[in-house]
């Protein structure tokens, strides 16, 4: 008679190894995944005739990116609470150096050569921006004039460094960041409405006379009602507004011809069909000829003959639309569109600010990159160099956003037991 | 400590998730609905142009096929050039360093360049027509706001020799006049026009070009022509034309086997390298009047007038005649050449009335036929029709009416003398050499056809059959009588020692444009060589020469001679074995 041993199914087996990690969040990591997947596999076409492995590259990177969303959902994110500090340290020293010691290309996005892979210490900076700004604003107050003072002041270092790279797409992202978690911090919208003020003045300014003086006199009243020292206040809302019309003239002057070009061009490409227009045309091109069902994976003709600079990076959502079609391109809108939703109720149920407001800043770098990204390829918006996450080539960002995945998912799989 | 989200207590989790949930639907439904736009609405439109971008016409300029003579001499071939636009608007330095640059290689100061740019903003053609080899310099430059048109030009190294065979392209690359005109479809390398693929960087997609695109058309078009004859004949033209101060002549050498000529000279010429450069009044040169333009032959005719009358067999070569030196004819007077001089020449032989060039006794033997055969046997020669040849569309001869012919017997008379009806100086050729060839007139023709790099044809043209007029009998006849010419008669100056050289001369009135004949003369002079084997034709025409003293005899069959010494050495005749 055989002995009565308890063997465990295959199914305990797995229950017992999926243990450390049952609540994370599958429906963001499927979709993240799917994303990346596409990716390669887009990046694979860009470089089909160009002999590229840069599709290797991306895979190898999903491959460590996934192995580190792993390792962050299992640990404790409260740790960073204590050490973000040093995160911010860090990252803004490797700006620093960068500034010094870095490769640049295309007149932006510097990076640090270590061993053959190029590392873009902008795109660390994003996720250390996230994480003290969220330890700053995770006070159970909503954020006061104090605390909206330290984050500015906490934005304000890495901010510059970026924007002296120079490389206005990320700082444009960390301005979005910022925006986004203020929010959440239940800030008051007349003050991200003041905060924002300056610019819709400079463009009010430039659009119609009228209504930028309302727009100033209306500012001046929000910040009397709203701020401390109501006169003083008001005094201050009401000259920043009025000179940031003929401010807009001097930060435009200030910008180089090639970022003009990128911000004014998406309205009519076809002002400098072969210069600054081309990208924008072509990849319009790409994507309207891709038709409904697309032309077939690999079968793109404007991808495969090359006709989209940078496809592989910036432009990787044309070559999506032409190979894939109208369907393709949705279904990229809704893998992102289903990330999105992941993160806000991951953000809901997290067990606290700090947590919530993680998911919040990555939401706000997801949903505004993909925006401008997307919006750029298909002429809603300017060119601004920005990646679209998961999908263009570029293994810093790619990294960036799989250890943000790491944080959201430990975020999930900590957090309280209530489940949707 | 659990934190109700948003951070803070201060509104509400949803109001603050209702601007959230905004801005998610503003932006899936923006990008979704342009994303409609673009992939739905305007699909068709996107879609033509990335074809529209993506496809090319091959409509690059290709070589036109080059021409060579019968030993592979190159008579016109196409150089690769570039013409130079300059688009200051894209110098990324100022326009000075680049007119700098571009200065030694276009060979002109860089003052110059800046000044002629001006403050255009493009499309300027700083340079037309610049070598290959300085083109090449210019793109290593790897100057913005250069741009390099390439295309080829005609050149023709030989300049005046040859032109008048050989015409010239325009401008345009079109065919003017010769073999670039006659010929312009054998000369145009075909290229299938094939749509291939282009990257953005406009290279071709390999995979995409058919077989045998890029294979070098090597074909050349052969002539005829042997460039060294050529030269031989248009200098010993010249200096004759010169010395009696003629104003137009021609030299013909012709095959008589085949039809082929190996010279055609026609003066005055003109240098094709320059055709641009003659005044309009001068275009006349542009036209080979060797072919073209009609004369009456006179006494260079009687030969032919002979062999018709012996081939009807109305008369014998031993027939003989009574030459009064002058008679009437329809109330016309007739006379001999040197009736003044010699009177008549009494009873005397067909073959002396060759020698003698009796006008008299051509009309008598030409009395012989009744004026119908005589006539039939103009036409059956070729008379009142084009003669059909590769070297103009057109070759034309002239003969009076049936009518006029048949009712009034001085145009029988006259014609038997060579005047009254004409014909191109290429004409008669043709039919001295059916007197050569045993009585066939053959296809007269400067194009041996397109041939390979090895000189093989690739296709031999296709020409019309000889056709048999005489029977050898009577050509050898004729033939025997034209030495006899040469060595008793008026052909004497073309005698050359140890050769047997049969011809004829020939000073014809010229008729006017509006009938009758006018002043000035035309001198000729056609020779058959070798005579006991007769392969070549060579005639000499010289238009109006001024001196008092100007026959066939002494300015045309100098030249013919000269033309006959040049041909022995190089197709290297031997001697007549005595």
């Amino acid at each position: 008679m055989r002995p009565m041993t308890y063997r465990p199914t295959w199914s305990t087996r797995w229950q017992i190894t999926w243990q450390p990690w049952k609540d994370i969040d599958l429906w963001l990591l499927g979709a993240t995944l799917a994303l990346a997947l596409l990716g390669t596999l887009a990046i694979y076409s860009t470089g089909l005739t160009r002999d590229s492995s840069d599709w290797l590259q991306h895979s190898l990177m999903i491959g460590l990116g996934v192995a580190l969303t792993f390792g962050l959902a299992r640990w404790h994110y409260e740790i960073l609470l204590q050490w973000h500090w040093v995160i911010y340290a860090a990252a803004n020293a490797l700006l620093v150096l960068v500034m010094f010691v870095g490769t640049t290309a295309l007149g932006a996005e510097r990076w640090l050569s270590i061993g053959g892979f190029h590392l873009q210490p902008s795109e660390l900076a994003k996720l250390s921006l996230i994480l003290s700004l969220a330890a700053l604003l995770q006070k159970p107050r909503p954020a006061g004039l104090d605390t909206i003072l330290q984050a500015a002041g906490v934005i304000a270092l890495p901010w510059i460094l970026i924007f002296l790279q120079p490389n206005l797409g990320t700082a444009l992202v960390f301005v979005a960041i910022a925006l986004g978690m203020l929010y959440w911090a239940n800030i008051r919208l007349s003050w991200i409405t003041l905060l924002l003020s300056p610019l819709v003045a400079a463009i009010l300014f430039n659009v119609s006379l009228v209504a930028w003086g309302l727009w100033v006199l209306g500012m001046a009243l929000t910040a009397w009602l709203t701020l401390p020292w109501p006169r003083l206040a008001a005094f201050g809302a009401l000259i920043i507004n009025l000179v940031s019309g003929q401010l807009g003239y001097i930060l435009w002057g200030l910008l180089k011809d090639y970022q003009k070009d990128r911000l004014i061009l998406f309205l009519d490409p076809d002002k400098d069909p072969l210069g600054g227009g081309y990208h924008l045309i072509q990849s319009r091109i790409a994507i309207g000829s891709g038709e409904f069902w697309g032309r077939g994976l690999f079968q793109g003709t404007q991808t495969q003959l090359s006709f989209i600079p940078e496809q592989n990076t910036d432009f990787i959502f044309s070559a999506i639309g032409e190979e894939l079609g109208f369907v393709g391109a949705m279904t990229v809108l809704i893998l992102f569109w289903v990330i999105c939703l992941r993160l806000i109720l991951i953000a809901r149920s997290a067990k606290d600010g700090f947590g919530s407001l993680v998911v919040i800043g990555v939401l706000s770098m997801i949903i505004f990159q993909t925006l401008v990204n997307i919006g750029m390829t298909i002429g809603l918006a300017p060119i601004t160099g920005i990646p679209l996450p998961w999908l263009s080539y570029g293994r810093s960002a790619l990294l960036t956003n799989f250890l943000a995945l790491g944080l959201v998912q430990s975020v999930a799989n900590h957090r309280r037991s209530l489940r949707f | 400590m659990v934190v109700p989200f948003p951070v803070g207590r201060r509104l509400r989790p949803t109001k603050r998730l209702d601007l959230v949930w905004l801005i998610f639907l503003v932006g899936i439904v923006a990008l979704a609905g342009r994303l409609f736009v673009l992939q739905v609405l305007e699909r068709d439109e996107l879609r033509a142009r990335a074809e529209a971008q993506q496809a090319r016409r091959l409509t690059a300029v290709t070589p036109r096929r080059p021409i060579v003579d019968r030993r592979g001499e190159v008579l016109a071939v196409d150089q690769p050039v570039a013409d130079l636009y300059v688009h200051p608007v894209q110098f990324q330095e100022p326009a000075a360093r680049v007119a700098e640059k571009l200065s030694p290689l276009l060979g002109r100061p860089a003052p110059a360049l800046v000044a002629q740019w001006g403050d255009q903003p493009t499309g300027i053609r700083a340079a037309e027509d610049v070598p290959e080899s300085v083109a090449r310099q210019i793109r290593a430059l790897n100057l913005n706001g250069l741009e390099l048109s390439p295309h080829y030009i005609r050149l023709y190294p030989q300049g005046r020799v040859g032109a008048e065979i050989v015409g010239f392209v325009n401008r345009d690359r079109q065919g003017q006049a010769g073999v670039e005109q006659t010929q312009a479809p054998q000369l145009k390398v075909p290229r299938p026009a094939v749509l291939i693929r282009q990257d953005a960087q406009a290279a071709p997609l390999s995979y995409d070009l058919p077989v045998g695109l890029l294979e070098q058309d090597e074909t050349r078009l052969q002539l005829t022509l042997d460039l060294r004859l050529q030269r031989e004949a248009q200098e010993a033209l010249s200096q004759a034309l010169g010395k009696f101060q003629a104003k137009r002549g021609a030299v013909l050498v012709m095959d008589a086997q085949d039809g082929s000529l190996l010279a055609l000279v026609s003066e005055p010429a003109f240098d094709p390298n320059q055709f641009f450069k003659y005044p309009k009044e001068e275009h006349a040169r542009f036209k080979n009047w060797a072919v073209l333009d009609l004369y009456e032959p006179g006494s260079t005719f009687k030969p032919i007038n002979v062999a018709i009358a012996l081939e009807t067999g109305r008369v014998q070569a031993n027939t003989v005649f009574y030459d009064e030196g002058r008679i009437t004819v329809g109330g016309w007077p007739i006379q001999n050449f040197d009736f003044s001089t010699a009177g008549g020449n009494g009873s005397i032989d067909v073959t002396r009335i060759l020698e003698r060039s009796s006008n008299v006794g051509m009309v008598h033997i030409m009395d012989r036929l009744p004026r119908k055969l005589y006539y039939e046997w103009l036409q059956r020669l070729g008379f009142g029709q084009n003669l059909e040849t590769d070297l103009s569309p057109v070759s034309p001869t002239s003969l009076k009416s049936p009518g006029e012919f048949i009712n009034y017997p001085i145009e029988a008379a006259t014609a038997s003398f060579g005047q009254g009806l004409s014909l191109t100086p290429l004409k008669l050729v043709q039919l001295y050499a059916a007197l050569a060839n045993g009585g066939r007139l053959v296809y007269p023709h400067v194009v041996r056809g397109l041939v390979d790099f090895d000189g093989n044809l690739v296709k031999p043209p296709a020409r019309p059959a000889p056709v048999a007029v005489f029977s050898p009998q009577t050509s050898r006849t004729v033939v025997d009588m034209l030495e006899k010419v040469v060595t008793q008669g008026t052909g004497k100056p073309a005698r050359i020692p140890g050769y047997r050289v049969g011809g004829k001369t020939g000073t014809a009135q010229k008729a006017g444009a509006t009938g009758g004949y006018i002043q000035g003369k035309i001198t000729s002079f056609v020779a058959v060589f070798p005579i006991e084997k007769p392969r070549y034709v060579v005639l000499a025409v010289a238009d109006e020469p001024q001196a008092g003293n100007a026959f066939g005899s002494t300015v045309t069959a100098p030249v013919v001679k000269t033309v006959l010494e040049a041909l022995i050495a190089l197709e290297q005749i031997p001697p007549a074995q005595p």
